[in-house]
């Protein structure tokens, strides 16, 4: 197969290979076994040409694991020489620096091999609810962060090597999830794989070079022409990130350089590595500022090697977005998740109405529980939740959501049935988003009982990772901030940086971070105002002292 | 006899069966959306001019309909407040926090049916397993009711927390409202979906309250109507699971009729498969603007507990609002004879999702349209007739259609007329092969071994390339894709699916306790049926999701009919292995299992539907196939790459035992049959065409 392909051929084979990874997609949320992969679909499955180049990844990956990924496996496939491949082998690695950024993210990856040659790879990286460790944000290596796979092969030509699920299996709290959705990857992996040889045989291909080359500069050209609509610039932002208590405040510097069809971001200047989890990977700093320029340039543009060829980005070795091993990493993003916002800072002057100010679920906030019940032993539960999104040039911001990561809540119902927490309140907080001509969304308030009763004999732990408890997610424009998140135990602010733990009858309030608002308030229409107060969004003391509106009872 | 009547967005389509003689009577007349029993009224009396007496004939009307599902996507439905548990108002505006389009930070949401400052809350608290932990504050419940009738609300939803375990508190406060608000009507999530996830529930709860006082008068209108047309039968409704109700049960709960237009289709199917014995049918339902299309597995499609209504952007999962009732699995894309053609900015040729639907329609139409469609690439490909669209009806502008694609994709594009036209109908065949690919193997199917129903006015024009692409071995058609699907209404049996959730270990399960669970559901289904006018003895099938603890989906398990306390775990844990081994490829024996919801289908045996004859062709005169050859015209053939020369067919002229080798086209009123060169269609004894590959 020599011919390159006609425009119509190019489209057909193109969405065959985007279902094909759907499909594989689909199965993974199928069989997967941790609550935390279902609902917030945390996983991404994705393949490559045999170069490495990434092809396609499923349409609902998360922006972290997608950007991380495109960079990671390409990294990877450079690393394995040639001959290391065997057509039915298996890769697993957890590796951050090779990956996205955590441990708890694990990549199964395999070469596909059709007519006995390489044609490319399959991978998929799957956040686990547990790698062992101690789950806590104040760790200060990645040693106590839990166990680190290095590459290595769990299948050899379709043999297992059951050695490397043992260890596995002996330095996490749940095994059996763990090892269950270790095999919804292998599963995915393989569906992935069957499809592309099928679509190789039933097209007459050889391999996917000449499709790989023309969809990565077709969708190449079609962000840089977005980009290059742009006016030349430096555009400078710069992020403030609280720490816990006690530390100073992490500074991310960044310069964005727009010059012709080219994105270039300098996070020179930002802080030095800190001695706790936040610090961030090079390709997990890079998923976010991609995420950043493609929702702002090209948001439909399907995910591949040449949607990200533009942009180029530069972070210092040694600083705090682009730490040296062993740093401790778990709660990466606490700092990662506001790479988003800093280049919307950057580029708000020059492109008001593509970007939005600050959000409550910047970063994501994640909790564990985990304990023992007298009658049915261990159990652990990891819950993820945003805040309210930040406002635009035309619009309120959208609602509660974890932005610029992605994910779903955990029902009320089934965390109740599957622990013994309780949950008294999930709710919104009125007058939280930030105050503007558009409003940032309101931020949630959860209260969570660990009620005392016969079953519950022994605390419970609890690790959060989240932020915004000291500094406000941003307004744009003259929008004012929204309000702080809140961590209260018995009514009492606690120590979200560290593991809480929970005796009998103790209640947790979470409340997450309101959205920044856009414009100045005063300038906010009179009939929105007062949808907000009627529904209770706005309370008349908010009315009047976020908007100086006076309103009757 | 029996009517079947089918009320769309445009048109309402009416199909008589003739139980004795077999014979069939169809009619189709603009929908009259103020009022929509009028068209009905038409219909009827259309008819009655070939059936005199008709009404008073009728033993039964059997009718779907998409206006449920219109009104909720047009916010047509009654002001609505909702009624949650202390601390949880904002569950509905919450939904479950996923954003659906991961990278647009701009993607627009569903409000809402309930706006904010009408759910109001309630001081009670049900445990997970079902115990109290605070009770209902009666007083304080009746001050809020109340409350919500000075702001002069229709219809009232009500969803506590952990009710399906424990009704008690949303049973009291039913009947709080009853007595503070007559006249109000009211949805308690017990009755309507007893099944764990709040958010779910409560959209599901919502959305029940909100379109009920607006079906519950159309359904009055409609009965009072026929009545008047001397009509004394019994008038059923379809539900969205497949089974048909009455207008009692359809207005007490109309969340469970939003998709029973599309299910009418499907049900034919399943008759179909079940009489031709083909134990894997596609059913391929092609229109203007969407593609629905299920897989049925030895004569049943499957049916699933959830769905979205109003997706906001295009066809994107997660951006409408969701149901959760049991629905027929249909799977919708984007890909119908209106889908629009046009150049990507990535120089590459789209088609669909978006639509020029009937108005203004394909720019062939001659109706202002001005994009490219699909039917007009059909019409230079030659499949369609420029003159017999419709019968004739309508004819369609061929130059108009070949400029604009010459224009407007095959310039763009860089590539010849012939590859910009053929790339249209072959590029819609691949979204819709890609597509049924993932929907039949994840069922557990297989493409290349199933049979292609197509039904649709456009359905018939692909099913031989859909089935080219999936390797699918064979189409059939039945005659007049119209009244094919409308058959649904005559074969769909008096059914319906219950559901509680009642999430508990395998290993701990009181089996007793269970039965007895089972033998409630059964009762609630016989009231149900029996309120239906259902005599004689019901059927109850019986099945469970079951799960691996901790994992996120259930796994739905047949459960034998015998009493439940009498069965044993192993035998139940082997089910569930041999189920889950053959959907997923492998199981766990090791990791345990729990069951989350128990359902129930009772139904009555379906009155068997006997399909008319044809008269075989030498009774008929000895007409031959070239009697029914109306003549030829080149088309495209991509087996030769090429147009060539296909024989035209009068459907309406063959008779059983003809065949028609490809090239072929095989034209009726609303459809146009076409046969590739490496095909063979034959004519069956009901007037079916079975295109066969030849191999």
């Amino acid at each position: 197969m020599t011919a390159k392909f006609d425009p119509i051929t190019l489209e057909i084979l193109w969405r065959r290979l985007i279902s094909i990874v759907d499909e594989a997609d689909a199965a993974v949320s199928r069989t997967a076994f941790s609550s935390l992969l279902r609902d917030a679909h945390d996983y991404t499955c994705m393949f490559t040409d045999r170069r490495g180049r990434e092809l396609v990844q499923g349409t609902f990956a998360t922006p972290g694991q997608s950007g991380a990924m495109a960079l990671g496996i390409r990294a990877l496939v450079e690393r394995l020489p040639g001959e290391s491949c065997n057509e039915g082998d298996v890769f697993i690695t957890n590796d951050p620096w090779a990956l996205a950024g955590h441990l708890n993210d694990i990549c199964v990856f395999s070469p596909i091999f059709f007519k006995g040659q390489l044609v490319g790879f399959t991978a998929c990286v799957l956040h686990h609810s547990d790698i062992g460790g101690r789950v806590a944000s104040d760790n200060h290596d990645v040693f106590e962060e839990g166990l680190f796979i290095p590459l290595v092969k769990l299948y050899e030509r379709g043999r297992l090597n059951e050695a490397v699920l043992e260890m596995i299996r002996w330095n996490v709290r749940t095994p059996e999830n763990v090892t269950g959705d270790i095999r919804s990857q292998i599963a995915a992996n393989h569906v992935c794989s069957e499809q592309v040889k099928k679509m190789l045989e039933e097209h007459n291909l050889e391999n996917l070079d000449d499709l790989s080359d023309e969809i990565i500069a077709r969708s190449e050209r079609s962000i840089r022409s977005a980009i290059a609509e742009v006016s030349d610039g430096l555009y400078l932002a710069e992020g403030v990130i609280e720490q816990m208590e006690g530390r100073d405040d992490v500074i991310v510097k960044a310069a964005v350089e727009v010059r012709g069809s080219e994105i270039l971001v300098d996070l020179a200047g930002s802080s030095p590595q800190v001695d706790w989890g936040g610090n961030v990977v090079l390709n997990f700093t890079y998923a976010y500022v991609h995420m950043a320029i493609k929702s702002i340039f090209d948001p439909d543009l399907p995910n591949n090697a040449g949607s990200a060829a533009p942009l180029s980005l530069h972070a210092p070795e040694g600083t705090v977005v682009n730490c040296r091993f062993p740093a401790a990493v778990a709660a990466r993003m606490q700092i990662g998740h506001f790479l988003t916002e800093i280049i919307y800072r950057a580029l708000a002057d020059v492109l008001p109405n593509r970007v939005i100010a600050g959000s409550g679920g910047t970063p994501a906030t994640m909790t564990v529980f985990y304990g023992e019940r007298a009658s049915s032993g261990p159990w652990h539960s990891v819950l993820i939740r945003g805040g309210g999104m930040g406002a635009g040039s035309a619009r309120d911001g959208a609602g509660c959501f974890i932005f610029p990561a992605n994910g779903a809540n955990t029902p009320v119902e089934i965390l109740e049935s599957d622990t013994p927490l309780m949950i008294e309140a999930r709710e919104l907080i009125p007058d939280s988003g930030g105050a503007g001509q558009f409003r940032g969304a309101l931020g949630r308030r959860e209260v969570i009982r660990y009620p005392a009763n016969i079953e519950n004999d022994s605390p419970v732990n609890l690790g959060i990772q989240s932020g915004r408890f000291r500094r406000a997610p941003e307004g744009l424009f003259g929008g004012k901030p929204g309000r702080c998140a809140q961590f209260l135990v018995n009514g009492i602010p606690g120590n979200p940086y560290t593991l809480t733990r929970l005796k009998p009858g103790d209640v947790v309030t979470l409340d997450a971070a309101g959205g920044g608002g856009y414009g100045q308030p005063e300038s906010r229409d009179w009939k929105a105002l007062e949808d907000d107060l009627e529904a209770g969004k706005v309370t008349p003391a908010g009315a009047k002292k976020h908007y100086g509106k006076e309103v009757g009872n | 006899m029996r009517l079947g009547c089918d009320i769309g967005g445009t048109f309402t389509d009416f199909v008589l069966l003739d139980d004795e003689t077999g014979e069939i009577y169809v009619y189709k007349c603009l929908t009259t959306p103020g009022d929509p029993s009028e068209a009905v009224e038409e219909g009827v009396s259309a008819l009655r001019l070939k059936i005199p007496n008709l009404p008073a004939k009728l033993e039964e009307v059997i009718h779907g309909t998409t206006l449920v599902i219109n009104a909720i996507i047009e916010r047509k439905g009654a002001k609505t407040a909702l009624l949650t548990t202390a601390g949880f108002r904002d569950v509905l505006e919450f939904g479950r926090e996923i954003r659906y389009a991961p990278y647009d930070i701009f993607a627009d949401f569903p409000e809402p049916l309930v706006p904010r400052q009408h759910r109001l809350e309630v001081e009670e608290r049900v445990r997970a397993d079902g115990s109290i932990l605070r009770r209902m504050d009666e007083g304080e419940a009746r001050r809020t009711v109340r409350s919500l009738g000075e702001s002069g609300i229709e219809s009232i939803a009500v969803c506590l927390l952990n009710s399906f375990e424990n009704p008690v508190h949303e049973l009291a406060l039913q009947e709080i409202i009853q007595e503070e608000l007559p006249g109000v009507s009211v949805s308690i999530s017990y009755e309507v979906l007893p099944q764990i996830r709040e958010y779910e529930r409560t959209s599901t709860t919502v959305t029940n309250a909100y379109v009920k006082p607006l079906v519950d008068r159309y359904l009055r209108r409609l009965s009072d109507r026929l009545a008047c047309l001397g009509f004394s039968g019994r008038l059923f409704i379809m539900l969205s699971s497949g089974g048909i109700t009455s207008v009692e049960t359809a207005a007490e709960f109309p969340v469970r009729i939003i998709e029973s237009g599309p299910t009418a289709a499907v049900i034919a199917g399943e008759y179909f498969s079940r009489l031709f014995e083909l134990p894997e049918m596609f059913c391929f339902d092609m229109g203007g603007t969407t593609a629905k299309s299920c897989l049925i597995q030895n004569g049943i499609a499957g049916i699933v507990p959830t769905f979205e209504v109003g997706r906001t952007k295009r066809f994107m999962k997660g951006s409408g609002l969701t149901i959760q009732v049991p629905v027929i699995d249909l799977m919708e894309i984007g890909a119908g004879g209106g889908s629009i053609a046009r150049v990507s900015k990535m120089g590459t040729l789209q088609v669909g999702p978006e639509s020029a639907g009937a108005d203004p329609g394909p720019i062939c139409y001659g109706r202002g349209g001005s994009l490219p469609t699909v039917t007009d690439a059909d019409l230079l490909l030659g499949y369609l007739d420029a003159d017999y669209f419709l019968g004739g009806t309508m004819p369609l502008n061929r130059d108009a259609a070949a400029a604009a694609i010459e224009m407007q994709i095959a310039g763009p594009l860089g590539v010849s007329a012939l590859q910009a036209v053929w790339g249209i109908h072959d590029l819609v065949n691949e979204t819709m092969a890609a597509a049924a690919k993932t929907h039949i193997a994840e069922r557990g199917g297989n493409p290349r071994v199933v049979t292609i129903s197509a039904f649709g006015g456009a359905g018939p024009v692909h099913a031989y390339g859909l089935a080219r692409k999936l390797g699918a071995p064979r189409v059939i058609v039945p005659p007049n894709a119209g009244v094919g699907s409308a058959l649904g209404f005559f074969t769909a049996p008096r059914a319906f699916d219950l559901v509680r959730s009642h999430k508990v270990a395998l290993e701990r399960a009181d089996f007793r306790e269970i039965e007895h669970l089972y033998r409630e559901l059964e009762a609630e289904g016989e009231r149900t049926l029996r309120k239906a006018g259902a005599a004689g003895p019901i059927l109850y099938s019986r099945s469970v999701d079951a799960r691996f603890i901790g994992q996120g989906s259930e796994t739905l398990l047949n459960v034998p009919r015998e009493d439940f306390s009498t069965l044993q775990t192993s035998d139940l844990r082997r089910s569930f292995d041999e189920t889950y081994e053959r959907l997923y490829g492998r199981t766990y024996p090791e990791s345990p299992v729990e069951f989350v919801n128990f359902r129930v289908r009772a139904s009555l045996p379906v009155n068997l539907l006997e399909l008319p004859r044809m008269e075989s062709p030498r009774e008929a005169l000895g007409a031959g196939e070239s009697d029914a050859v109306k003549g030829e015209r080149l088309a495209y053939a991509d087996t030769d790459q090429a147009f060539i020369p296909f024989t035209v067919y009068d459907r309406y002229r063959l008779r059983p035992g003809m065949s028609c080798p490809g090239p072929a086209i095989i034209e009726e009123r609303e459809s146009t049959v076409v046969i590739g060169p490496d095909a063979v269609a034959a004519v069956d004894a009901y007037g079916f065409l079975w295109i066969e590959f030849n191999k």
